[in-house]
């Protein structure tokens, strides 16, 4: 494989404390509606029984893939690679097809009807925040992490950092570096010290998927929706959760008497 | 399954909150002309304007970024060691805060009934004239002492204070007795300081917590060295009934029984004692006491208080050894609390004293950082009349070790209710929500219902506002000037990104027209925020302008007594103080001892409540970037008790204690003990100003019953038992 000189991120579960400053500070840097998010804390909550447990979160976000999928899928060429790393997205060239939301393995890219209608741009993802690292700053999520679980820098940097960290911490950590070579390999690397499977994350060869035959599609597919499912959890968590307070209106009520006036 | 969403469900979503979705969809504010003017921002309005978070009570310094004139995102600033360039989720989320559909914008004055939320709007004029007369009129009829004022740790609170000491009212409410008074009143009986300050450094390897939840109770600076000591291989010992995102982390994880703590500490101290384990040196030169001490520990061995937490002898002793082997780089935390019963000071005495005998002073605990700075100076002021009314909080009287400035604020309002040892009869709270945060609401209305006159200051129109007579509209954390704050060798300043949306002003605005009306206005002595602000700075030679630049102020190396001689603590004895005789004189035992915390009877829990990192407290359920990343208020109970109830996850719950009854969704989880359940603190608001929290998850206050631990006067949050059945 060739050498690749750009930027990545890594991300440590082990340090992650799922507060989600990331996520927020995403939501403002880069305008993202209310009911929409570009970002989400997946994972496998609490696992195990009383008092044997453990808990795990994982920051998602678009991968950077060396060989997008999603790139690959786009009929009018709306996706880039940069060449310091961002997969970015042009909304301009978008016709809506959706092929790119078939076509990552990891569920990323996600559909917007009324901003496709109003200002023609569909598909929504992670952009690497370009506004930010050209001026040399670190995407939004990375800067604000008070745990530094997120992590960014020159991509060969990370790399060697992420290795060192499983040699020298072998029991702490899965030994294997997730994203540095998984479909083709990608610009977000992960460690963790539960399977990366329970993470959210699918188990994906060095191949890119638009590579291999439909039947890994099929493996990988089911994946792509579950995570559109996160994805848009977010905002359907809002909505349920506006539903939820009208429907359950009458079973919100406490039993305390009204404050009585003073005469 | 949230697959099943289909984009008409979305729709709604967008339509539900028109126009305040979107960051980006927001009138454009003007931006703050001070910070024109000043040359912070460039010819196009743009750049990075220094300030302080307001989020929680850490004050994370921020840089508030400027896009021609709009502030449109926050940033840790580097420059600040509370944030250190980070901010958590609520600090990332401070736009939002600002920009709240439900900002009150005008001053309110009520026209419908108590708690109908009907108000019109005023000018200030008017507002501060009907707050001043019935301010006059209740101090002409019944006495100063009749106006209770109330207000939670705040930057212009030495202004409040102004007000109240001024006006000659001896009723001060603070949040402080609901939340850790037993942490303060101990370390201020043992070491002769609020809150010792903790240091982690490279070396620290063994990190005792006692419920101190730092990666949901995030103070940034704090989290990130915890997190960054776990790292380098440090141990965690961390106590918590349930599975928190600390216990997670931690190396040690003991699911203790709630009010338990002390007997676990007493088992410490008992282990380390006998076995010689603490630093006789500096236990002989630093401290008094040690013989009492360990008289008294002779019962409290492992063994015996295996039974009482669920922590089995072998484990309790060998956290003992490990933990004097590790000092002086060990670090017992304070913490607020694990839980808190009526023996919560004893357990805050039995931690401090643990840290003062494994000889850990300067090493990992070292003196505070005090708010109050010698250097900094004040507008001239006389001297405040002399109040001879007793307190309604039964500070001395009933509380004689609890401080003046803290407070018991649960009895302030029980003896409200009362009305003795006399009656009050106005109330003048100032960002605080005494309805959510006092436990048992009821009664919290009640008391409201005996005021003449309550009148509220908030940026938004939070529970308390609600049954308030007139509302006063405070500029956000973004908008205004407060008093600057020095932190170690620094002195940091909020000043405003935008100008105050609507007619909203500035406490220090507020409290100085306020007092101009009430004849106080020698108390009260600047022109402008900015006139306040540098006469603080006068003494130091430094420029507003250059404070305003750089966000902070450098003092002068002026080396701290601490560092330069022996240590000395501001004890009666000079001494840390394992026995204190301060207490013995007033009738408390001068050193730890146990006290059996009552227990749940059979088909009772523990209620249990503790931070999420996406909240502060009941102040920030309405900031929709919050919203959005928070999971669902819910009633933890351990997943195995709720099955043999015949409860199953997200199931409606009843849940009822002596004094309340709320319905709640269930989340049965592992991650609790069986004898507990937990409820997400904070929501089930009764403002139906607060539109987007409104209607969602159910008070703690409404269920918690008051009582309060007679030492420290800290609210026993915990002894509060539930029963719960299907809705
Ligand atoms: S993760 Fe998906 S959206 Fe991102 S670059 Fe890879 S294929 Fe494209
Ligand atoms: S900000 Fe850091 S610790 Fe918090 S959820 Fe994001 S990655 Fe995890
Ligand atoms: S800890 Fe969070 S809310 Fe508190 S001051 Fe810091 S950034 Fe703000």
């Amino acid at each position: 494989m060739t050498e690749i000189k750009h930027k990545a991120f890594l991300f440590d579960a082990t340090r992650c404390i799922d507060c989600r400053a990331c996520m927020v500070a995403c939501s403002v840097e880069n305008k993202i509606d209310m009911d929409k998010t570009r970002i989400w804390v997946a994972g496998v909550g609490v696992k195990g029984v009383f008092p044997e447990l453990q808990r795990a979160s994982m920051v998602y976000h678009c991968m950077h893939c060396n060989e997008p999928d999603c790139l690959s899928a786009c009929p009018v060429g709306a996706y880039s690679k940069r060449p310091d790393g961002p997969v970015i997205y042009d909304p301009k060239k978008c016709i809506g097809c959706r092929y790119c939301m078939n076509a990552c393995p990891f569920g990323v890219p996600h559909f917007d009807w009324d901003k496709g209608l109003v200002e023609g741009a569909f598909i929504d993802k992670c952009t690497m925040c370009p506004q930010r690292i050209d001026i040399g700053l670190e995407p939004a999520c990375v800067a604000t992490c008070p745990t530094d679980a997120l992590m960014f820098g020159e991509r060969d940097d990370l790399l060697k950092y992420a290795h060192d960290r499983l040699t020298a911490q072998p029991a702490r950590y899965i030994n294997h570096v997730y994203g540095e070579n998984e479909n083709g390999g990608t610009s977000y690397f992960i460690l963790s010290h539960v399977p990366f499977e329970e993470l959210g994350l699918p188990p994906l060869t060095s191949t890119p998927v638009k590579e291999v035959s439909e039947k890994v599609m099929e493996v990988t597919i089911p994946f792509a929706l579950g995570w559109g499912a996160v994805l848009t959890g977010v905002a359907a968590g809002v909505h349920v959760y506006n539903q939820k307070k009208e429907a359950d209106a009458k079973k919100v009520e406490t039993s305390e008497p009204q404050t009585e006036e003073k005469k | 399954m949230t697959i099943n969403f289909t984009r008409r469900d979305f729709l709604k979503v967008g339509g539900a909150a028109a126009g305040a979705l979107a960051l980006g969809h927001f009138i454009p504010p003007r931006v703050a002309e001070a910070a024109r003017l000043s040359g912070i921002l460039d010819a196009t309005d743009s750049g990075y304007i220094p300030s302080m978070c307001e989020m929680c009570v850490w004050r994370c310094g921020l840089l508030a970024k400027v896009e021609q004139g709009r502030v449109v995102k926050l940033e840790g600033n580097p420059d600040h060691p509370h944030s250190r360039g980070n901010l958590c989720p609520r600090g990332q989320s401070g736009l939002m805060n600002t920009y709240d559909p439900d900002r009150v914008l005008n001053p309110l004055i009520r026209v419908g009934k108590r708690g109908e939320g009907l108000f019109r709007k005023a000018s200030w004029e008017e507002a501060l004239d009907l707050v001043a007369q019935n301010m006059l009129d209740i101090k002409q009829k019944y006495g100063a002492e009749a106006m209770v004022f109330s207000s939670t740790h705040n930057l212009s609170q030495p202004l409040f204070e102004n007000l109240l000491y001024a006006f000659g009212s001896p009723n001060y409410g603070t949040q402080r007795s609901l939340c850790f008074n037993a942490m303060i009143v101990s370390n201020l009986m043992t070491y002769g300081m609020e809150e010792p300050a903790r240091i982690y450094d490279d070396n620290l390897s063994y990190i005792l917590l006692t419920g101190r939840n730092l990666f949901e109770a995030i103070s940034t600076s704090e989290t990130h060295d915890l997190s960054a000591a776990i790292d380098r291989g440090a141990k965690v010992v961390y106590l918590d009934p349930r599975f928190t995102k600390t216990a997670a982390k931690a190396s040690e994880w003991l699911p203790i029984k709630p009010g338990m703590d002390l007997a676990f500490h007493l088992a410490l101290l008992n282990v380390i004692v006998n076995e010689r384990l603490y630093n006789i040196p500096f236990v002989s030169l630093n401290t008094i006491g040690f013989d009492k001490l360990q008289v008294e520990l002779q019962p409290y061995t492992p063994a015996w208080a295996a039974p009482l937490t669920g922590i089995a002898a072998e484990t309790i002793t060998r956290i003992a050894r490990e933990f004097a082997a590790a000092a002086p780089h060990a670090l017992a935390h304070n913490g607020w609390r694990t839980s808190n019963f009526i023996n919560s000071f004893h357990t805050q005495r039995a931690i401090s004293i643990l840290n003062a005998l494994v000889g850990n002073w300067g090493v990992t605990l070292t003196g505070g950082g005090s708010e109050e700075s010698s250097t900094l100076g004040a507008p001239p002021q006389p001297p405040y009349p002399r109040i001879s009314a007793m307190r309604l909080d039964g500070v001395p009287w009933k509380y004689p070790v609890v401080p003046l400035k803290i407070g018991v604020f649960q009895e302030l309002r029980d003896n409200i209710v009362k009305g003795d040892p006399y009656q009050a009869h106005g109330w003048f709270i100032a960002r605080q929500n005494p309805a959510m945060s006092i436990s048992d609401r009821a009664r919290t209305l009640e008391a409201f219902g005996k005021m003449d006159f309550i009148v509220t200051m908030d940026i938004i129109l939070n529970d308390t506002s609600w049954f308030s007579d007139v509302v006063l509209p405070e500029a956000s954390y973004l908008e205004r000037y407060d008093p600057l704050v020095p932190i170690g060798d620094q002195v940091f300043i909020r000043q405003p990104v935008i100008e105050p949306q609507g007619e909203a002003k500035s406490a220090l605005w507020i409290y100085r027209q306020l007092g101009q009306r009430l004849g106080l206005g020698d108390f009260f002595q600047y022109i402008d925020e900015e006139d306040y602000l540098r006469q603080e700075l006068a003494p130091l030679g430094v420029s507003l302008e250059e404070v305003k630049a750089k966000g902070y102020a450098q003092l002068s190396e002026t080396p701290h007594a601490s560092e330069t001689s022996e240590p000395s603590w501001s004890t009666p004895s000079g001494k840390i103080e394992l026995y204190s005789d301060t207490l013995a004189k007033v009738g408390f035992p001068g050193v730890p001892t146990w006290e059996e915390p009552p227990q749940p009877a059979e088909g009772q829990f523990y209620l249990l409540t503790g931070k999420v990192a996406q909240q502060t407290q009941f102040g920030t359920q309405n900031n929709l970037l919050l919203h959005k990343y928070s999971d669902e208020p819910r009633l933890w109970m351990n997943a195995n008790k709720a099955a043999s109830l015949g409860l199953a996850d997200g199931d409606w719950v009843e849940v009822t204690s002596d004094i309340g009854k709320v319905n709640i969704r269930l989340l049965a989880t592992q991650a609790i003990r069986e004898d507990c359940v937990y409820l997400t603190p904070g929501y089930g608001h009764l403002s139906k100003g607060l539109t987007t929290a409104f209607g969602i998850g159910a008070s703690d206050s409404a269920l918690h019953v008051t009582y309060t631990d007679p030492i420290s006067g800290g609210q026993a949050l915990s002894q509060t038992f539930v029963t719960v059945k299907k809705a």
